[in-house]
């Protein structure tokens, strides 16, 4: 065993970490290496220091002087609670505003509407013209009629060619 | 009662639930702030200061961990947030140690041996003071708290591996800068 997996094993065995084997094996070693028992030495001495330093005890009456501030802080939770939900709230209506304002802004105006929907938006009723074609007595004449009404519709019509 | 019911009460409102796990975990809170701070004034406010944060914090913690391992949790990251802001993290160094030890120990020569070992756990808390921040959480986890390998591998979200070499390292380190203050007093600071 080199040293520097000795002083590994040292400080594994210090931390209770060491298995019997591998601890015979370290033991071996020490009583061969005087660096690695200086090393053995001075580590424990080290972590004997540090752990003593463990069991503080805060200033006294610890729980009574926390008390009242954990009741100040749960009083004052729902407001930070309620401030945080509001600032939270604010990119949230923004957003919707956004939304609310492009959805008018895309929405078909006057100009695309079809004829139907714009007589309709004027409080005209769209059926009365077919209705007066419908109502014709004479067949011909209503024929008539449906062939002027389609001549007003913006649809190209087809003559047939000589 | 056991933990897991103190806690299950403490969030569901019952301040002696909570009472309870303070008493539990304040010296433990507050040894690992003094630790940090070697102030105790500022180590009581910062134990304070945790369980308020802990206390506000209850509903969302879930039992994935133990409590205390997540209350250290809790404990590091706030002593570390002082820190920062106090500008501590690099107030002692390492030389500046050597001066004060020297003097410390010449002082406590012809003292009590109370104050003789109160002295040299100074000392060596001072140390610990200049060692770079992550070989100083783990040496106060490990070996002035005494946590488990396991638990300051979640305390610190490092794998076991990472927290065996970093502690060897900073062992490795502490024992290199108290060696000649070790070897004076070898008798004397023997378990």
């Amino acid at each position: 065993m080199n040293c520097n997996k000795a002083e590994k094993w040292v400080l594994r065995s210090l931390d209770g970490r060491l298995d019997e084997r591998s601890g015979g094996l370290l033991r071996e070693h020490l009583e061969a290496c005087p660096s690695c028992r200086k090393a053995e030495t001075e580590y424990r001495s080290m972590l004997a220091l540090l752990r003593d330093g463990k069991d503080a005890a805060p200033l006294p009456r610890f729980w009574e002087r926390l008390e009242p501030r954990l009741r100040e802080e749960m009083e004052i939770a729902p407001l930070v609670f309620w401030e945080r939900s509001c600032l939270r709230a604010i990119p949230v209506f923004l957003v919707l505003v956004g939304i609310a304002a492009g959805a008018l802004f895309f929405t078909p105006q006057a100009a695309e509407l079809s004829q139907s929907e714009a007589l309709l938006l004027e409080n005209v009723d769209p059926f009365s013209e077919t209705g007066q074609i419908f109502s014709a007595d004479k067949a011909d004449t209503r024929n008539m009629m449906l062939i002027f009404a389609s001549l007003d519709e913006k649809t190209p019509v087809r003559r047939p060619l000589p | 009662m056991e933990e897991r019911q103190l806690v299950r009460l403490a969030q569901e409102g019952s301040p002696a639930a909570f009472e309870e796990l303070v008493t539990k975990y304040q010296s433990k809170v507050y040894s690992m702030a003094l630790s940090f701070t070697r102030n105790r004034e500022a180590a009581d406010d910062l134990a304070q200061e945790v369980f308020l944060k802990a206390y506000l914090a209850l509903p969302r913690f879930h039992g994935r961990s133990e409590f205390g391992t997540w209350l250290y949790r809790i404990s590091i990251n706030h002593i570390k947030d002082y820190l920062r802001k106090k500008g501590r993290a690099k107030e002692v160094s390492l030389e500046d140690v050597h001066e004060v030890s020297f003097s410390d120990k010449e002082q406590t020569e012809k003292a009590e041996q109370e104050r003789e070992t109160e002295a040299r756990r100074t000392l060596v808390q001072r140390f610990v003071q200049g060692l770079p921040e992550k070989y100083r959480v783990i040496v106060t986890l490990r070996d002035i708290q005494g946590l488990a390998y396991e638990q300051i591998s979640q305390v610190l979200h490092l794998s076991p591996g990472t927290v065996d070499s970093r502690l060897h390292r900073a062992r490795r380190m502490l024992r290199k800068k108290l060696a000649p203050h070790l070897i004076g007093e070898r008798g004397a600071h023997e378990l």
